[in-house]
Parts: structure tokens; C-alpha cells; sequence
């Protein structure tokens, strides 16, 4: 009993990471029906950015935590202003290739430069050492990783729920022709709504660099189970994205507990399942014609 | 006018045996008569060029085996059997359809005397079944199968550096240093359900037990619930047989857990890129097997400089000495038996008693498990580190003959 | 007020509009009756500018709005209450009001609309599509009025509706042109047509056939109905 605790504390704590890092990918797939195959890619940028701003520029993890995701939403800015926007209304298999092509670019030009062995780094000052939970021991940066999701997750809730500027993200993502029509410059959203979710990929990357290996693929096999979640979550749901992150995040923990070797599989046994019985994911719209 | 005669003559007879030597095949009396394939012996370096273990072998093997060229040319000059030698190199994704095609390629296309490196352990039993077939030689460094050397072996495979049992051979120290029991966690696939295997069998041998053996998937990036587990059995010890990157995010979240404290950690394969990509601090005091470092001695620091200028400051892995090893004493067996014919290199090579850069008391075994010292190696704490890669404690020397398994009788050569 | 003049639209190589032009004035509400397939979603859609692939000329208030995006043309005063009625499911029912701009200056207030159609107000923080058929068409007009439109492009609103919500839409209109709004209305139910409208144009294949005013419209109504196939 103890033993199933302690999992599915460790499978709520991981769950909290993959709704973060799997958040981006939903709000870029709603707000411009993109599948952001680089969305890996951009993980691992955030990664690698702070390991190097460490490295050459002494700036500790915390500064990157702030700076890294500005960084890369300015790059999300320039890569929707010069490559995504030419292909948005096109069938969605073009921007799926761009983007794929895109991460393959970034994931080589990241080797070119660091290499496949990766780039080292600390444990973050402060957040070193476990705490007890109950009789549960954790490691402090676990619990940190776990809250800092959660409370991204949640900023990211209120601002599209209480916000015009949130609202109209949702119109626009729901029915961007119709939200045209109603006055609703729906171009104008597409670009930092982009920008938005390349920024929380590179803050789960930040959070990544102290517990995940630094190198040019770490995205590649991530973005894997991304789209599981985002999948059994509903394509397109924020809310579904985040409690389908938790539940994978469960069923990671209790695989690797009782069936280690199926730790993976059940993963995707759980998304074949889901749409099998709810083809549009728990939390996904009915394709309406 | 005697003298001017005399330099005519002198000046004739060198241009006449510079023609012989290029019209007709055979060669300066002082010389071994030589006979080369193609006039030029080609030695292709197969391995992984972009992926996870570029680092580790990749280009910088290439670099390793034009050092052994460079160096074979120096000694050897005018009398060089190989004068005209060729490396070709090629990227096997670690994949094995790969690296068939690619062996295939090298041999028949590129006129291949020999391929060497060959990480991945599947990629490896591939290239080897090639040139079973073609009659050419094949010396694998990067991999760790025992499966070279078992039931895959062939006349014309040899096993250069290390393998999986004596990787395992390590575990011995570390029990007798009081780590009784044993928690292995293993990715689930050749390498790591071999490893496992070998480390079990290891463990016990030396007098310990293995309390359990976690199977994780692989590639896998979250291990918290896999290392609850292995604490909950209260081992002494905690064997990780993950490698690359798999390897780095097990140790980041095994220090994360606090279990530094609780458990030493055994890590089955690493090469010192793996230290260095993560840090030393991470890694300290983790006991591992080593095939080689380049800070044991003057001999390999002095080879470790050389590399270092060729590479951008980078140090030698085991796996690079291996290459540049390999190379060496291929070329030698070539000057030997002045042919690059591949059963006539081999009849040299077999049963050689070799020492070299990289191979200590080197035998190349009837099975073509080429064994050598081997060396139990601690990683430093950060404080201990004088100087960039230098990383390892090699805190004992196991002896060739008690470093690697007999020999397989499952091995027929055949 | 506002003019369409020798509109043309295809999609591809399949031509749907011929030289459509119709105007409408201020307080006016025109109807537009045909078959299924005469063009009318597409000339609404055209009108919008949702519809690309036409040319011809549109004019609002004296302003040429051809080529105006979308958005452009909602804030020059059209509103467009889709055939499918557009509720957001992600957005609240409030939100569904105040999600579009407001583009003039007698649009509706919330208090008005909530007023106007009581259902509304009760059921404001409801998602939009728990509502039922009739109330999603009345939020979607609600939306338009809010909104301030001077021009509203009611795509079917009777469609699907039992009769004692189509009174109360027909009631709707007829207030929205005392208020001095003109309304373009496609409309398949020629009844109800009758019931609100002050002219009507006839589209078959693409084309505007005849022009007739109300009184014509209903001495003719069975011959309509007959030509029209309902």
C-alpha cells in the first residue's frame, strides 16, 4: 500500500511535467490547427539554452527560468512570421512537414555545435535535498517541478478563461473563419498564440535541465509521449492536455511500479483505448461540418 | 668524368626502379615482396556518425585510425608493405540493414581490405555475418556483444576491446568491497538483457546476490518510479546498465532522489564523453569497468596529447585507443605477411601476443576475443579533477587472463 | 445603403454566381428565396468576404468594401448570423454576446438584449451549446444586435425551429427595422418570408430572375412555392 502511494505521488509529479511540456502543443494545435512537430525541438532548446547560459554566461537557473522563455517566444514570433504562416491554410499535413523539418534542422545544428554526449548540469541551488510528504520521502526538485507546472498551467487556465484576450484566443481557435466574420482579427492572435506555445515548451525545457540528459535528441523520443497525452487529452483541449498529462503521467508511475517493461506501452494501450471509445479524445470537440 | 658517369648512372637506375615500381608490381629489393589488392590497402571505419554514440566513437575514430596510419608510414617509410593506404568512413545509424549495406558497400565497391569500430551490438553481428561471407576481415571495437566471440563468431571477426562479461568482471571489486546486494536495472533490449545477465552472474559469482532486476523500456527519460523501487529492497548496491543518455537522465534523477546516501551506484558501461557530458560532480565515486584510460600512464597521456591537437581538445575514449590499436596491428600483420590477402593477415594475427597504446598483455584468442588488462576505475570527486577530462581513479588492474570470460564453446569458427 | 453590383462567383472552374446585384436600404428587409443550391449561402458568404473566389462590387454606407478582409467588413457594419448559427462551444453564452467588437453606435446593450430575449439572460453562464436550437438562433442574432451591425445577414434563422420560435425571431426582425437596421434574409420558408419582408429577390442558378414586392410575393406565393420545389 505504501509502496502505491508513494506511485502515484511520483505519477502526479511527473503527470504535472507532461501537462506543462504538453500544453504548448495543444494551444498551438488549437489556435492554428498546427501539429508542431518541434515542439521537442523547441524543449530542447529551452535545455540546451540554459545549460549554456550557465556555461559561458554564469547566469544560474533561475534567470533562464525567466529569460529562456522570452528568448524562445521571440524565436516562436520569427519562425510563424517567416515559415509557419505561408502554409496555415493549407491541408494540415504541410505544417506538420515544415515543423518536422524544422526540428530536424534545430536538433542538427545543435549537435553540429555541442555534439551527442550533451551538455552538463547542477542541481539548481535551493532546490537540492528531498522533503517528506506524509511518509513519503520526494526530492525537493520534484516537488518544484511538480508546482511550477501546476502553477503555469493554471496562469494559463485564467488568461484563457477570464481574459477578453483569452476569449478571443478560444473563438479564434474554435472557428477562425466565423470569428473573421465577427470583427475578430484572427491573424493578429496566430502569431503570439504561436509564440506563446514555443515559450512554454522552452520553460519545461528549463525545468528539464537539471533532470533530463541535455542533448540535441532529448526532444525527439519526448515529443513521442507528448502526443499521446495531447491525443488522449482531445486535440485541441488545454483542459484535456492537462488531465491527460496527469493521467499519463499515473500510468507511467504504475507501469514502471508493476510492469516495468510495459511501462511505455501502456502509455499508448491507454491512448488506443481512449480513442477507441471517445475517437476525439476525453476532452476533443466533435468535428462539426 | 669517372664521377659524372657515375652520376648518370646513379641518377638512371633510381629513375628505372621508380618506373619498375610503378609499372610493374614488384617493388624495392630491401623491401617484403608485396602484394596488395588493388595496389592499396583500405581500411573503412563503420559507425555512428550522427547519432548517440558519435561522441564516443564517430569522426573521432577516423581520427584514431589515421594516427595508426600515420604512425605505421613513420616507422616504417621505404619499407612500408602499405604504401599507399586509404580511409573511407561511413555513418550505420546503429541501425543493422544499415550497416549490411554499408559493410557491402565498403567491401565490394570501395575495395575494403577491412572494416573496423562497429558500435551496437546488432549493427555489429550484421557487418559480421558480411564478411563471413565475403572473406574479409572485420575487427569490431564499439560493441559489446558476447555474441562476437559465441555462436557468431567467424574466421574473419575479431573482438578488439571489451564485451559485456568483462564489463561485468568489475562487479567482483565492488563486492568484495562490501556491496553485497545487488539491485540491476536494465533497458530492455540486447545490450541491456545481455549486461544484465553478465552482471547477475558476476554478482553471485563474486559472492553476492542480486535482490532484483528492474526491466525498464528503452529509450525511457522518467526513472523516479523505477529508483523508489530499487531503494524499497535497501540494496548496498544499484547496477545501471543504461547507456548514453538513457544513462545521464538515470544518474540526474538518482542524485535528485538523495540516494547518493542510501546506495552506491554501479554503472555498467561508460565512456569518459559520458563523464564529461555530465559532470563530474554527478558521477563521483561511481565505480565502473574501464577497457582503458588516457591518464593511466606516460604512454597513453603522450597518445591522449596527440589526439587531443587532432580533436579540438577532446581526450581519447577506450573505444578510440581500440580503433587506433586495431589499425596498428592490422598494419602490422599486413607489413608481416606483405600481402593485405585477409587469410594471410589473419594467419598473423591469430594467437598474437601483442602490447601496444591501447592492448596490455594483448592475446588474440583462438575465439578472436582479443584480451588485454583491464582496469576498475572510481570516478573523482570534483576537487580531485586537476584538469579538464581528467576524471577517473583506476583503482585496480585486472590481469588479461582473469578480464574476460573463457572461451565460449559455442564458437566454432565456422 | 448597401449595393451589390454584378457579382460574380465559382468555385474553381464551376461558376455558382452570374451578375448578382441587389440593394437594400436603410430599415428595408429584403428576403432571398430559391432552391437549394441557387447560391444564396454563397452570395452571403461572398458579401462577408468569406467567399474568395468572386469579384463584382460591394458597397456599405457609400464605402466600396470588395476588398476588405472579413474582420474588416464586420467593423464596417455587417453582421453575419451564419446558417449553423455559430455558437462557440467554448465560450459562455455571455461570451458569445460580447465576443465581438462593438461597431456602432446604437448597438444593443447587454441589458437590452437580455431584455429582449429573457432565455439568455437566465441561461448567460451556460456554455453556448447547451442551448436549444431556438435559443442558439437567438443568441446569434443577439450577438449581431450587440454588436451594433447596421446590416444583418440572417443565413435561414427559421430552419429547424418550431413555429412559436420562428413568431418570435419574425418579431425580432421587425424590431430590428423599426430601429432603422436593414436585414438581408435567405429564407427557404416562403411564409414566413411574407411575414416580415418589404421585398424579395428570386435567385435560380445563380441568378437574380425577378424582383417583386411583398404584395406580388404573396398573390404568387403557390406559384412560387411550385417554382421553387418546396
Amino acid at each position: 500500500m505504501e509502496a502505491f502511494i508513494q506511485y502515484t505521488v511520483q505519477g502526479l509529479a511527473a503527470g504535472g511535467f507532461y501537462a506543462l511540456a504538453a500544453l504548448g502543443l495543444a494551444i498551438i494545435f488549437g489556435a492554428l490547427n498546427v501539429v508542431n512537430f518541434a515542439h521537442g525541438a523547441f524543449y530542447m532548446l529551452g535545455a540546451v539554452l540554459t545549460a549554456v547560459f550557465l556555461e559561458f554566461a554564469n547566469l544560474n537557473f533561475w534567470v533562464s527560468l525567466a529569460l529562456v522563455p522570452v528568448i524562445l517566444f521571440i524565436f516562436g514570433v520569427i519562425v510563424e512570421r517567416l515559415l509557419v504562416q505561408w502554409l496555415l491554410g493549407l491541408d494540415i499535413l504541410y505544417t506538420f512537414l515544415l515543423t518536422f523539418g524544422i526540428s530536424l534542422v534545430l536538433v542538427d545544428l545543435v549537435r553540429m555545435r555541442f555534439g551527442v554526449s550533451g551538455l552538463p548540469y547542477d542541481q539548481p541551488p535551493g532546490l537540492t535535498g528531498s522533503v517528506h510528504v506524509g511518509a513519503i520521502e520526494l526530492p525537493v526538485y520534484q516537488v518544484f517541478v511538480f508546482g511550477f507546472s501546476v502553477l503555469i498551467c493554471l496562469l494559463v487556465w485564467l488568461l484563457l478563461t477570464k481574459t477578453r484576450m483569452g476569449m478571443v484566443v478560444r473563438a479564434a481557435t474554435e472557428e477562425p473563419e466565423r470569428s473573421r466574420a465577427l470583427g475578430i482579427n484572427v491573424s493578429r492572435w496566430i502569431t503570439p498564440v504561436f509564440g506563446f506555445g514555443v515559450a512554454v515548451a522552452g520553460i519545461a525545457g528549463v525545468l528539464a535541465a537539471p533532470f533530463r540528459a541535455i542533448t540535441a535528441t532529448m526532444g525527439s523520443n519526448f515529443i513521442i509521449i507528448l502526443f499521446a497525452v495531447v491525443v488522449i487529452g482531445g486535440l485541441g483541449s488545454i483542459l484535456g492536455s492537462v488531465v491527460a498529462g496527469f493521467l499519463v503521467g499515473l500510468v507511467e508511475a504504475y507501469g514502471q511500479g508493476y510492469a516495468s517493461n510495459f511501462a511505455q506501452i501502456l502509455i499508448f494501450i491507454l491512448m488506443a483505448v481512449v480513442i477507441l471509445v471517445r475517437p476525439a479524445g476525453l476532452f476533443g470537440r466533435k468535428e462539426t461540418s | 668524368m669517372k664521377t659524372k658517369n657515375f652520376r648518370t648512372l646513379a641518377i638512371a637506375s633510381m629513375a628505372v626502379a621508380a618506373l619498375g615500381l610503378t609499372s610493374c608490381a614488384g617493388g624495392p629489393p630491401a623491401a617484403v615482396k608485396s602484394e596488395l589488392s588493388n595496389g592499396k590497402v583500405v581500411i573503412g571505419v563503420l559507425n555512428d556518425q550522427t547519432g548517440v554514440y558519435r561522441d564516443l566513437s564517430g569522426p573521432n575514430s577516423v581520427v584514431a585510425v589515421q594516427m595508426a596510419v600515420d604512425d605505421y608510414k613513420k616507422k616504417y617509410g621505404d619499407k612500408a608493405v602499405a604504401k599507399n593506404i586509404e580511409i573511407i568512413s561511413a555513418d550505420h545509424q546503429n541501425k543493422p540493414d544499415v550497416a549490411n549495406t554499408q559493410a557491402q558497400q565498403m567491401y565490394d565497391r570501395k575495395d575494403a581490405d577491412i572494416i573496423l569500430d562497429v558500435p551496437t551490438s546488432s549493427a555489429a553481428l550484421a557487418v559480421a555475418k558480411v564478411a563471413a561471407e565475403k572473406k574479409k576481415l572485420f575487427i569490431d571495437v564499439g560493441a559489446a556483444t558476447m555474441e562476437l566471440t559465441g555462436a557468431s563468431c567467424n574466421p574473419y571477426t575479431y573482438h578488439w576491446a571489451y564485451n559485456t562479461k568483462m564489463l561485468a568482471k568489475g562487479a567482483k571489486g565492488v563486492v568484495d568491497n562490501g556491496g553485497k546486494k545487488w539491485v540491476i536495472i536494465y533497458p530492455d533490449y540486447a545490450f541491456g538483457q545481455d549486461m544484465n545477465k553478465s552482471f547477475s552472474e558476476a554478482v553471485v559469482a563474486a559472492g553476492g546476490s542480486v535482490i532484483e532486476s528492474i526491466a525498464t523500456p528503452f529509450p525511457n527519460d522518467n526513472f523516479a518510479t523505477f529508483i523508489t523501487r530499487a531503494a524499497a529492497d535497501n540494496p548496498d548496491v544499484i547496477g545501471i546498465m543504461a547507456a548514453g543518455g538513457d544513462l545521464v537522465n538515470f544518474v540526474k534523477q538518482y542524485n535528485q532522489a538523495g540516494m547518493r546516501a542510501k546506495a552506491d551506484l554501479a554503472v555498467g558501461l561508460m565512456f569518459i564523453t559520458d563523464i564529461h557530458s555530465l559532470g563530474v560532480k554527478e558521477f563521483a565515486g561511481t565505480t565502473f569497468t574501464d577497457a582503458w584510460y588516457w591518464n593511466y600512464d606516460a604512454q597513453n597521456r603522450a597518445f591522449a596529447d596527440r589526439f587531443s591537437k587532432l580533436t579540438n581538445g577532446s581526450r581519447p575514449t577506450f573505444a578510440h585507443a581500440g580503433n587506433y590499436s586495431a589499425a596498428t596491428q592490422y598494419l602490422e600483420a599486413v607489413q608481416r605477411a606483405g600481402t593485405d590477402n585477409p587469410d594471410k593477415v589473419r594467419a598473423q594475427l591469430d594467437g598474437l601476443k601483442v602490447n601496444d597504446v591501447f592492448l596490455r598483455n594483448g592475446v588474440i584468442r583462438s575465439d578472436h576475443s582479443v584480451i588485454h588488462d583491464t582496469y576498475v576505475a572510481k570516478v573523482k570527486s570534483e576537487d580531485q579533477v586537476k584538469e579538464p577530462w581528467d576524471y577517473e581513479n583506476i583503482i585496480a588492474t585486472i590481469p588479461a587472463d582473469q578480464a574476460f570470460p573463457e572461451v565460449n564453446p559455442a564458437c566454432t569458427m565456422k | 445603403m448597401f449595393d451589390v453590383t454584378g457579382l460574380y462567383a465559382s468555385y474553381g472552374q464551376a461558376a455558382v454566381l452570374h451578375d448578382v446585384s441587389l440593394s437594400i436600404k436603410p430599415g428595408e428587409v429584403v428576403t432571398l428565396v430559391g432552391r437549394n443550391g441557387a447560391g444564396k449561402t454563397t452570395l452571403l458568404r461572398s458579401i462577408m468576404g468569406l467567399h474568395r473566389d468572386c469579384r463584382g462590387a460591394v458597397t456599405m454606407e457609400g464605402k466600396r468594401i470588395e476588398t476588405f478582409s472579413p474582420n474588416q467588413r464586420a467593423k464596417a457594419g455587417l453582421g453575419w448570423v451564419p446558417d449553423n448559427r455559430g455558437i462557440y462551444s467554448s465560450l459562455t453564452v455571455a461570451e458569445n454576446l460580447t465576443l465581438p467588437p462593438i461597431v456602432g453606435k446604437d448597438a444593443w446593450s447587454l441589458n437590452r438584449v437580455y431584455d429582449a430575449f429573457p432565455a439568455l439572460k437566465e441561461r448567460r453562464s451556460s456554455m453556448g451549446t447547451q442551448l436549444s436550437g431556438g435559443e442558439q438562433q437567438m443568441l446569434a442574432i443577439a450577438r449581431v444586435l450587440r454588436m451594433g451591425a447596421r446590416l444583418l445577414l440572417l443565413d435561414e434563422p427559421s430552419e429547424g425551429l418550431a413555429p412559436v420560435i420562428v413568431q418570435s425571431i419574425g418579431r425580432i426582425i421587425r424590431e430590428a427595422k423599426e430601429q432603422g437596421l436593414a436585414v438581408l434574409l435567405v429564407e427557404q420558408n416562403v411564409k414566413f418570408a411574407a411575414t416580415v419582408a418589404d421585398r424579395h429577390y428570386l435567385l435560380a442558378q445563380g441568378r437574380v430572375v425577378e424582383q417583386l414586392s411583398n404584395k406580388d410575393f404573396q398573390l404568387r406565393e403557390h406559384e412560387l412555392l411550385e417554382h421553387l420545389g418546396m
